[in-house]
């Protein structure tokens, strides 16, 4: 059953390719970001290191890639909040059909998850290709780490997914089993 | 058992109201006020019937409607579906007895709008392990019924509300159900799309062996019907 959620889920996010866009957006900004900091992080600490500042930028590097890990993290957030409300109605024609919570419940965990990784990989491949070019144009003095960025793009990845699951679970969950009638006269 | 014993059972069944709704009461807290949606309703719903529940704004149709479908409960009295009583019953086992048992038609329709006509119809069951072909052939079929056999890949949004309403009730068909909930089913429909539409409904229904409540103040609603009950002020007059 719950494979037949998932495919009913994969369906409607390919019709709901319009309504995905700001979420890959948002996630696609906080990815490019964070790939861009761990790429940069090695070369800023060498250079800090002749300036005898290593460890006070170092700290300063993780704080900058942290904030914008959780800023990704809480822009999936809203994004996934935002899909979750604008389908109050279709969960409650579901419920009123008879169909199941879990199975609703995996269909539309489907989106945010398709979401978060689509915006994360643009965003990874966007940061490394700027990496890229500001290494060719000499606009990275501090140089770009090939390790850094790797490990960026990794976690961009996974974190943005783990983050759309995690973040969309509850309220989905919550939405599914909320009485039929009341999603259905929501808004209405 | 026996062949004789399995007819005995089956005609007991046939005879066995498919709705029976006994002493129900729904009171909503407003503030410090207690507002009676529904009081002391008595209701039985045989097999075949097409019942119209008929009265104004406010009446308590749509309580009733709700509460013979699940989708609310009563505070006071009993449901009961096909024999079972439903007070007992989990909101999950309400869900999987509304899945077999109830087709809902909705007022606003409520069609998924990323969705194909066909796709809308099958929606209850598309959660469920069935053929695909066979139910692509089934939502086909039905949607041939209701008249609307060359708009099966057309959005909702592409259609008029008369065709939407109709891709409603081939939903509502879709599980076989033996009873049909329809809520204020012409309500967002002009006079002669809201005939066609209820005609449609109680042929199809009549032809299919389903038994129909509907919730309604059109009065094209209550000519189709095979028994009008008037409400007023939560009561059954």
């Amino acid at each position: 059953m719950i494979k037949h959620g998932l495919a009913y889920g994969w369906l409607s996010t390919r019709r709901r390719v319009p309504s995905m866009v700001l979420p890959i957006v948002t996630t696609a900004t906080g990815a490019f970001l964070l790939v861009l900091v761990l790429g940069m992080a090695a070369g800023i600490s060498e250079q800090a290191a002749t300036l005898g500042h290593a460890d006070e930028i170092r700290r300063a590097v993780v704080l900058i890639a942290v904030t914008v890990l959780l800023v990704g993290v809480v822009e999936v957030a809203v994004s996934t909040t935002r899909t979750v409300a604008s389908r109050t109605r279709e969960l409650g024609v579901l419920g009123a059909t008879g169909v199941r919570r879990p199975p609703v419940v995996a269909a539309l965990l489907v989106e945010p998850v398709v979401a978060a990784l689509l915006g994360a990989l643009a965003g990874a491949a966007l940061a490394v290709a700027a990496a890229a070019l500001m290494s060719v144009t000499g606009m990275a003095d501090s140089g770009i780490s090939v390790g850094g960025t790797a490990l960026g793009v990794v976690l961009a990845v996974v974190v943005s997914a783990v983050a759309a699951v995690a973040t969309s679970f509850v309220p989905t969950w919550r939405a599914a089993s909320r009485p039929p009638i009341r999603s259905l006269t929501a808004g209405a | 058992m026996t062949l004789a014993d399995e007819r005995t059972t089956e005609q007991n069944r046939a005879a066995e109201p498919v709705v029976q709704v006994t002493g129900a009461w729904k009171l909503h807290k407003l503030g410090d006020e207690v507002v009676k949606a529904l009081v002391a309703a008595d209701l039985t719903v045989l097999p075949g019937e097409f019942v119209c529940l008929m009265g104004p704004s406010g009446s308590g149709k749509s309580t009733l409607l709700n509460m013979i479908g699940g989708l609310d409960r009563p505070t006071k009295g009993t449901v009961a579906i096909n024999g079972q009583d439903t007070a007992a019953l989990t909101e999950s086992q309400f869900a999987a007895l509304r899945h077999d048992t109830i087709g809902y038609i909705f007022q606003s329709y409520n069609l998924i709008p990323f969705l194909s006509a066909v796709e809308n119809v099958e929606l209850p069951l598309m959660f469920e392990p069935y053929d695909r072909t066979a139910l692509r052939r089934r939502a086909v079929e039905l949607l041939e019924l209701v008249g609307l056999g060359h708009r099966i890949d057309h959005v909702p949004p592409k259609m008029s509300g008369g065709e939407q309403q109709r891709t409603a009730i081939a939903r509502s068909l879709i599980g076989n159900p033996r009873l049909i909930l329809a809520d204020e089913p012409t309500a967002n429909l002009d006079h002669k799309t809201g005939a066609t539409v209820v005609r449609l409904l109680r042929e199809l229904c009549a032809d299919l062996g389903v038994t129909v409540v509907a919730s309604t103040h059109d009065p094209t609603v209550a000519d189709e019907a095979s028994r009008v009950v008037r409400m007023k002020d939560g009561e059954i007059q």
